[in-house]
């Protein structure tokens, strides 16, 4: 595309864009490293997540105001106007996930000192692996404007959500097996229920770029994969009638 | 009607809707025109919907204001202009050169970027075309007179000072009375030529507004430079360049998703 007859609007763009993408970079890393500190029950690496969600939150701050004043300013159209509402978007969803991600490190450090069998943590690590390569599937897909990309990370969603219903029904069985359990399990119960929301922004993001590249709704043309259905999981007692 | 495709309903609601089951009132066709040997429009072929407003964009000598100005022949004034191919008024060539021009411009009335008063009194100023095509009584006219300064949102601030002078009103009250004084020959179509490029925003408020008003009695057409003003205004935009017409359609779809590269490089202002 050529530039702008005015430069300094394509700084304001850029900088925009420069700003989501370390954005991303931080949330992606946040993401990992409560993934990891789950896995090893690791305290302080958890504390280090916790801290790192300031600098989202005051870069979102930072690209709301410079969008606002970006329309305010130079009354964008087109293309333009997309990438701007867009950048306010997509810097929304980076920082709740990075909120998310926070939220799982919190839970980690709660539930960092209690002995319990590492499979009850493996379905929470294999969805929390899952979950990073989407965020990063989706973050590169708005760096490079590639539609096809954010088309695929939207439709495994579907699969996101599957897991995690089964990890709700695993998770209700283990409590259920033993209540020693119940006080790890619930914590681990809103770590998965956390992750799979940070899925369902990824979607979000997902879908902020169709809208960005085309100019049209995806949701207008297709609804959206939807397969979670903890809402209504129960499982019976064993024994029960 | 069909959405325009990156169009979802919520922009398609209200008065920013573009009806295009609207009848045609004018349809271009074929369009050609030239200063001497200068080829100023390339083969147009375009329609204006009945009780719309359509914007015409594009850069500075990208055909525009000739676009305008063949619609009441205006153009004829000059002895090496020339128009070829079809402009029809509900129908009729208004290029035919049967078509009586006084009778065409009383029928498409044309506002210019810089007011136009008349030396002469308020109430003459409107008065005018009324008093050479129709002889009224005076009791008549007067009506007319002042139906006409209604319309054009100005009656309240002159209806005590008809007699004075139209050249001693603001600019922007100077280009509503040329507005009253337009409407006052009842025309099916207004042509406005860039009509606030020099009011402040103030007056040129005032002008956007009326301009919405006088789209539930005439078709109109407008050549602005201001996007924000054509995105504002109108329903229907055309997209012109180099005396051809690139791209035309819903305002919405123009302003948030154009089809073509060169509607949408002129629009964000990467045109070069």
């Amino acid at each position: 595309m050529p530039d702008h007859i005015v430069t300094s609007y394509d700084t304001d763009l850029e900088d925009l864009r420069r700003s989501i993408s370390e954005m991303g970079g931080i949330a992606e890393k946040m993401m990992t490293e409560a993934g990891e500190a789950l896995v090893r029950r690791d305290s302080p690496l958890a504390q280090a997540v916790i801290s790192a969600d300031t600098r989202l939150d005051t870069l979102q701050r930072e690209i709301e105001e410079r969008a606002i004043l970006l329309i305010a300013r130079r009354q964008p159209l087109a293309i333009d106007l997309r990438e701007t509402v867009t950048a306010i978007r997509v810097s929304n969803d980076i920082e709740r996930i990075g909120d998310l991600a926070k939220n799982v490190a919190k839970r980690v450090v709660a539930i960092a000192d209690q002995i319990q069998p590492q499979k009850i943590v493996i379905g929470v690590q294999h969805m929390s692996d899952l979950v990073q390569e989407q965020l990063k599937d989706v973050l590169d897909a708005y760096a490079s404007r590639d539609i096809k990309a954010a088309l695929d990370v939207w439709e495994r969603d579907d699969a996101i959500d599957a897991l995690y219903n089964s990890l709700f029904r695993e998770l209700l069985t283990y409590m259920m097996e033993d209540p020693r359990n119940i006080s790890f399990c619930t914590h681990l119960l809103f770590v998965a229920k956390n992750i799979e929301r940070i899925g369902d922004h990824t979607t979000n993001i997902a879908e902020t770029i169709h809208y960005l590249v085309t100019g049209e709704n995806l949701l207008a043309e297709r609804e959206r994969p939807k397969n979670d259905a903890s809402n209504y999981a129960t499982v019976d007692m064993p024994g029960a009638a | 009607m069909n959405a325009a495709p990156g169009i979802t309903s919520a922009q398609l609601t209200g008065r920013h809707k573009a009806d295009e089951s609207s009848p045609v009132r004018i349809a271009v066709k074929d369009l050609n025109f030239y200063y001497g040997s200068f080829h100023g429009l390339k083969s147009v072929n375009l329609n204006f919907h009945d009780r719309q407003v359509t914007a015409l964009i594009g850069p500075s000598g990208c055909g525009k204001s000739t676009l305008l100005r063949t619609f009441n022949r205006i153009y004829s004034l000059y002895p090496d202009q020339r128009a070829e191919g079809e402009i029809l008024l509900d129908g009729q060539n208004v290029l035919d050169s049967k078509v009586d021009l006084n009778e065409l411009r009383s029928r498409i009335g044309m506002v210019f970027q810089k007011p136009t008063p008349f030396p002469m009194s308020i109430y003459d100023n409107v008065a005018f075309g009324l008093r050479l095509y129709e002889k009224l009584p005076k009791a008549d006219l007067d009506v007319r007179v002042e139906e006409s300064l209604r319309k054009a949102a100005l009656w309240d601030e002159v209806k005590d000072k008809l007699k004075q002078s139209g050249m001693g009103l603001s600019g922007g009250q100077q280009q509503r009375l040329c507005i009253a004084r337009t409407v006052a020959q009842r025309p099916e179509v207004i042509l406005f030529d860039e009509p606030t490029s020099a009011l402040d925003p103030i007056s040129t408020g005032r002008i956007e507004e009326l301009i919405e008003q006088l789209r539930s009695e005439f078709t109109i057409v407008i050549v602005t430079h201001n996007m924000q003003q054509a995105a504002r205004i109108s329903q229907f935009t055309a997209f012109m360049y180099l005396g051809e017409l690139v791209e035309f359609g819903p305002t919405t779809r123009i302003f948030m998703n154009p089809e073509k590269r060169q509607t949408q490089d002129y629009i964000t202002g990467r045109f070069g």
